[in-house]
């Protein structure tokens, strides 16, 4: 009999699920990864998955944008604010999205032509619309970038931009009145507290600023007002190529794939044990949580994502996962943080993504088309989803 | 007593009128919460309805809740009335 073999992919998600952002149909946690029900995504092939407090967005290869979970501040921008427990088309009329960044409770969606457009909360000024909106379930324009943007990211209750030049802008809030504090009696600068985008000053390579409070900023300094260069040698004098952040941690990879972590580690999140040597801490004259240090299982990672407490990695084909793992983020299947990157089942990630408790990923199926085969993803989960084909 | 999760300044938490409570995120997606009531009675630790975390409240509960009622100081009319 010939057989042919077709690979399929298949939208995963496990952790948190209190509002649906895992697009099952129900608000179950999940402490295993677990088909998504991607009918409406029609076969399309996914490029990006992110997650916000308790929703979700899949960007597809075509440029539009499917969400789920809640949507109490128009997060989804759906037009209103009932949160949705299935994937479902985000109309952005028009315009084909290129990237996206889930915050808590908000949105930031950038078009293939460099323009921005936000949804969800804006009680910190975080949709860099100015005041005039508490939130917002359409897509607002975010006009006072008078250059296209390249790149977005969005935090807790704030959001970066890259501009086509390389300007970095700032908007929202952080814990402003925490910041308050940690700088008096000197005042919290304009970019830590804009209700519209401002440019950041500074430019280089790795600049860290805001709270430190486990030592995310690898500095001893309780707090950085402004962005503060990350010494290279820190990272064995290797050029920072991508980093990504939790809330109180910090995942960089070099120029020659070497993956170091710092910052809060309680919970697993910087995947090593936090021994460092009595010397080298005093050499380096900073709290040890500070100092990154390597971490070789992740070596060579093509994807590094992070959820609050918790961390994605694509490695060698394979899915890991290491950190806080109460709601189950981490997909072992028990509820015990993971100290150590693990492997995640048997799945065969192409893009992973993270919400602030739940886990993302976009997996390769092969299905054998012959009868008698074996291990399809239908047999094996017997799910009414339907997976997409490339 | 479980260890707390972090400790947030209640400035930087979200008041709700409605429910009369402050809320910060959770790293769970849920949100901490604590009432006006819990902080009023001293109360200090906002909790996770989702899960096992908890944070901290750092307040100054004489700040946060003296600092609206201003106690009148007695006038001088006042003080002539009482006297007559």
């Amino acid at each position: 009999m010939e057989t042919h073999s077709r690979l399929t992919f298949c939208l995963y998600a496990w952790g948190a699920n209190s509002y649906g952002q895992l697009g099952q149909s129900h608000v179950e946690d999940q402490c295993v990864p677990r088909l998504s029900d991607s009918s409406a995504l029609q076969g399309r092939t996914v490029r990006v998955v992110d997650g916000g407090g308790g929703h979700s967005v899949v960007l597809t290869e075509s440029g539009e944008v499917f969400v789920c979970g809640q949507n109490d501040r128009g997060q989804l921008g759906l037009g209103h604010s009932t949160n949705v427990l299935t994937l479902q088309l985000c109309p952005v009329l028009n315009h084909r999205v290129a990237k996206v960044a889930c915050g808590w409770d908000f949105t930031l969606l950038l078009t293939d032509s460099g323009q921005l457009f936000a949804c969800g909360s804006n009680a910190f000024g975080q949709l860099g619309v100015g005041q005039t909106v508490t939130h917002s379930s359409e897509l607002l324009a975010v006009e006072v970038l008078k250059e296209p943007v390249v790149s977005v990211a969005a935090g807790l209750r704030h959001s970066l931009a890259v501009s086509a030049s390389g300007s970095v802008y700032q908007w929202g809030t952080g814990l402003f009145n925490h910041a308050k504090r940690a700088l008096s009696p000197h005042l919290v600068p304009s970019h830590l507290n804009s209700k519209l985008p401002c440019p950041v000053p500074e430019e280089g390579e790795l600049f860290l600023w805001g709270c430190n409070k486990h030592g995310q900023l690898a500095t001893a300094e309780p707090f950085l007002p402004s962005p503060t260069l990350l010494n290279r040698s820190l990272l064995k004098g290797e050029k920072v190529m991508r980093v990504c952040s939790g809330w109180t941690h910090v995942v960089a990879q070099t120029e020659r794939g070497r993956v170091f972590t710092w910052g809060r580690g309680d919970y697993g999140q910087l995947g090593r044990s936090a021994s460092v040597s009595e010397n080298e801490e005093m050499l380096m004259g900073i709290r040890k949580d500070c100092i990154p240090l390597e971490v070789t299982s992740l070596y060579g990672a093509t994807q590094i994502v992070c959820g609050s407490e918790h961390n994605l990695a694509i490695v060698g084909g394979c899915l890991l996962s290491w950190g806080w793992n109460e709601h189950g983020m981490c997909g072992d299947g028990s509820q015990a943080d993971v100290f150590h990157p693990r492997l995640v089942s048997d799945l065969r990630p192409v893009v992973i993504g993270c919400g602030a408790g739940h886990s993302m990923a976009v997996c390769g199926v092969t299905t054998s088309l012959t009868q008698n085969s074996v291990h399809t993803w239908e047999e094996l989960e017997h799910k009414q989803s339907s997976p997409f084909t490339e | 007593m479980s260890v707390f999760h972090d400790e947030v300044e209640i400035e930087d938490f979200e008041f709700d009128e409605e429910t009369e409570a402050y809320y910060f995120p959770c790293p769970c997606g849920d949100r901490f919460c604590i009432t006006k009531e819990d902080l009023e009675n001293g109360e200090e630790a906002a909790t996770c309805p989702s899960c096992s975390l908890i944070v901290k409240v750092i307040y100054d509960k004489v700040e946060l809740f003296m600092s609206g009622e201003t106690v009148e100081a007695p006038s001088e009319p006042k003080l002539q009335q009482v006297q007559t």
